[in-house]
């Protein structure tokens, strides 16, 4: 009997050893200044990428120029669980040092957990553009790699066909024009796909320039949000026009957005789409089926007098510091490193993103940078970033109630106002 | 079954025993005293490890997380709320979408219990081809929900396959995964799909039971197909349809967020929301972990609900064994 004991004294410590491993952490993974070496941990989900390869090597050279004592390690997650897991290591407190964060209301959101880097980016204002996107109550907390955007793109073999030489810059004209393309190519107005409820942050900031005054659009950014405005209510019902007059691909409610929609319109079957700027659903793969020198991007078509119509863009994706961070010098300035013009150009180049580095100049080959670098010097942020995301998620919801004809604009317009004002 | 004589039989000591013989007794004592606590311990200690095991890593992280769903969000991180978050569940109508998605599951428990049920039958009644059909029905519950969600997606896209078919024969095409109306039950019939091979498997295993007698007699007894059905096979796997009824409503609650991520992300307009989905989008996109643990709460109060039924009709099925 007393081996009984004794083997299940043996079992039971090494149950309670086995516990102790498994609840405490693996590893820490902030950075721990052990004999003058520090080690930052940086978590993105673009490192892993083939494309993203010379411009992290070129950030680390930079980087080990400035800290020769410290280490930086890269550790990418998958996009799709990216901020779960980020949730998770900000609860606990222990996290990564460095992080990429995609702007608006994902870093807003976010923002208490964060360290504003005002103080160590001051140099780099001027040179890079988006910093707004990751700016909140005056404060900055990410320096912007790539600009993000909404152009709209157009199809120029399809306005060829239906012989129209430049795209519209009204709304009616814009209209008549997709009546002709349908008419002499069977292409849909715009490629829409709303399954997950994307497109209306895409319409919102792809045609409200055209629709708000520069006034109600300024207001709008700062958080001065006019729901009432005629404005703002025309931009839905122009949606659910879009959606009545059937100038939408067939099934939008159940056309993914990012697997889907753009071969629709690659393949020709529609028109327009208002893709991004960076990253996919951009210029570059646009090209690569329709050709470079058929990539069209216009501006909003104008709906109201007194609109000027925009570029809207923001800061895209952007690498922020963690409150929590044992040497915030050591992390702002890996963030630098991030952002210098010699590794930004390395990722423009390669993952096909408009850079946030104004110095950049554009490749040649693609006409439509051309265009779209051309229009950010008057460019706005877009209008959907500076709403929270739980209104943008309702958003998308009632977009789909539209189209369905389950709600009807003033309807949907009155829920958004009072999820904008509650939030 | 646990008997009361575990504990060891020691005999007193003989006092009128010679002196020498005393002091081997009392060595006897004492080691038989030793043994009998070692003894006494020996249970608890081997049930610590499990003991242990459930309480760190299953039980106290269940009480952090309900203690955490009375915290706040953001900026009210950590301070106590009482039960805002459960009223603000309460008011949610994607919650209560997502509940509603619940209960409409368990209505359709039947159907997808029949199912399996009724292939199963014909297999066991040996329809011709019952060993092809045997295998291809038990393929789709190998495929990961991810895959399956992948193949329906084009297969019930607008412009896929299915609606292509539907055109072709003069029928309009339905936006299977764009109606409110339709993408519920669309997406539980994918589930039922990729499911009911493992309920096919566990009838046909209940069927290997039966006393074919009992059918043989009832088709000399001129019984149709229907009639031995009703009268013969359901009473006589009553206890494997009530443990496939069981196993499938908690299928459904707990494992359908692979294929609602991947064929409808909770759209359209969030009709096809279960409660697992909006654990995941409240604390991964909206940053609301409070929110989300206490959504879990809510989640694991009805699982408790529906596992408690489910531990009566075992034991009212094992009784009536």
């Amino acid at each position: 009997m007393k081996r009984t004991l004794c083997a299940g004294v043996v079992v039971l410590a090494l149950t309670v050893a086995g516990c102790g491993s498994a609840t405490s952490p693996a590893s820490t993974p902030t950075g721990s200044a052990a004999a003058g070496t520090t080690k930052l941990v940086v978590w993105d989900w673009k490192s892993g990428e083939p494309y993203a390869a010379s411009y992290i090597e070129k950030a680390k050279a930079d980087f080990a120029k400035k800290h020769p004592n410290v280490t930086v390690e890269f550790v990418p997650q998958p996009f799709e669980q990216y901020y779960t897991l980020l949730g998770a290591a900000m609860q606990t407190k222990t996290g990564p040092d460095v992080m990429l964060f995609n702007g608006g209301g994902q870093i807003r959101d976010r923002a208490d957990s964060l360290l504003p880097i005002d103080e160590y980016v001051a140099e780099d204002r001027s040179r890079l553009a988006g910093w707004e996107a990751f700016a909140k109550d005056g404060k900055t907390y990410a320096a912007p790699v790539t600009l993000q955007g909404h152009p709209i793109y157009y199809n120029k073999a399809l306005y060829e066909k239906a012989g129209l030489a430049a795209p519209a810059t009204t709304w009616d004209e814009f209209l008549a024009n997709c009546d002709k393309i349908k008419k002499a190519t069977g292409a849909a107005c715009f490629a829409l796909g709303n399954k997950e409820g994307i497109g209306p942050q895409f319409w919102l900031s792809g045609l409200g320039s055209g629709v708000l005054t520069p006034a109600e659009y300024d207001a709008w950014i700062a958080g001065q949000r006019d729901w009432k405005s005629p404005h703002v209510k025309k931009i839905f019902e122009m949606w659910k026009e879009a959606g009545d007059k059937g100038l939408n691909n067939e099934g939008a409610n159940s056309t993914a957005m990012f697997t889907d929609i753009f071969s629709v319109f690659n393949t020709g079957k529609a028109a327009h789409i208002i893709g991004l700027m960076s990253d996919i659903g951009h210029w570059k793969d646009f090209g690569e089926f329709i050709g470079p020198d058929k990539v069209g991007v216009m501006l909003a078509p104008t709906v109201t007098q007194g609109a000027t119509p925009s570029l809207a863009y923001d800061g895209g994706i952007g690498y922020a510091v963690a409150k929590w961070t044992k040497d915030p010098k050591a992390a702002a300035d890996l963030v630098r490193s991030l952002t210098t013009t010699d590794a930004l150009s390395s990722f423009s180049a390669e993952a096909g993103a408009i850079a946030s580095d104004t110095t950049i100049t554009a490749p040649q080959d693609a006409p439509a940078v051309g265009v779209i670098v051309f229009h950010l010097k008057t460019g706005k942020p877009a209008l959907h970033v500076a709403m929270d995301s739980k209104t943008i998620d309702l958003m998308g919801r009632l977009s789909q109630k539209l189209l369905s004809g389950s709600a009807t604009v003033d309807e949907a317009v009155e829920e958004l106002a009072a999820s904008d004002q509650e939030n | 079954m646990p008997t009361r004589n575990t504990s060891p039989v020691v005999r007193p000591g003989n006092p009128g025993r010679a002196a020498e013989g005393g002091t081997k007794e009392r060595a006897r004592h004492g080691a038989a005293r030793r043994r009998g606590r070692s003894e006494r311990l020996a249970p608890y200690v081997l049930i610590a490890p499990a003991v242990l095991i459930i309480v760190a890593l299953r039980l106290y992280p269940l009480a952090l997380g309900v203690n955490f769903s009375f915290t706040g969000d953001g900026d009210a991180n950590g301070t106590a709320v009482g039960f805002a978050n459960y009223l603000e569940l309460l008011d949610d109508p994607l919650f209560q979408t997502a509940l509603a998605n619940v209960g409409l599951l368990v209505l359709l428990l039947p159907v997808a219990v029949a199912i399996p049920g009724l292939l199963a039958t014909f297999i066991y009644l040996k329809v011709p081809g019952h060993r092809f059909f045997r295998s291809v029905y038990f393929f789709p519950a190998v495929l990961s929900p991810v895959i399956v969600g992948a193949i329906f997606n084009l297969m019930l896209a607008f412009d896929g396959p299915l609606n292509e078919f539907l055109g072709a024969v003069g029928l309009g095409p339905v936006d299977w995964l764009g109606d409110p109306g339709v993408a519920k039950f669309a997406v539980v019939g994918v589930q039922i799909w990729a499911t009911f091979g493992m309920a096919l498997v566990v009838f046909l295993a209940g069927f290997a039971t039966l006393d074919s007698s009992l059918l043989d007699a009832a088709r000399v007894d001129g019984a149709s197909l229907r009639q031995s059905i009703w009268h013969v096979i359901i009473p006589s796997l009553s206890q494997t349809i009530q443990f496939v009824f069981v196993t499938t409503m908690i299928g459904m609650l707990t494992s359908m967020f692979g294929l609602l991520y991947v064929m409808t992300s909770g759209g359209p307009e969030g009709s096809t929301y279960l409660p697992e989905y909006y654990i995941w989008i409240q604390q991964g996109q909206m940053n609301r972990p409070a929110l989300a643990s206490a959504a879990s709460t809510v989640l694991f109060l009805i699982m408790l609900v529906v596992g408690l039924l489910q531990i009566s009709v075992l034991r009212r099925a094992g009784r009536e064994d």
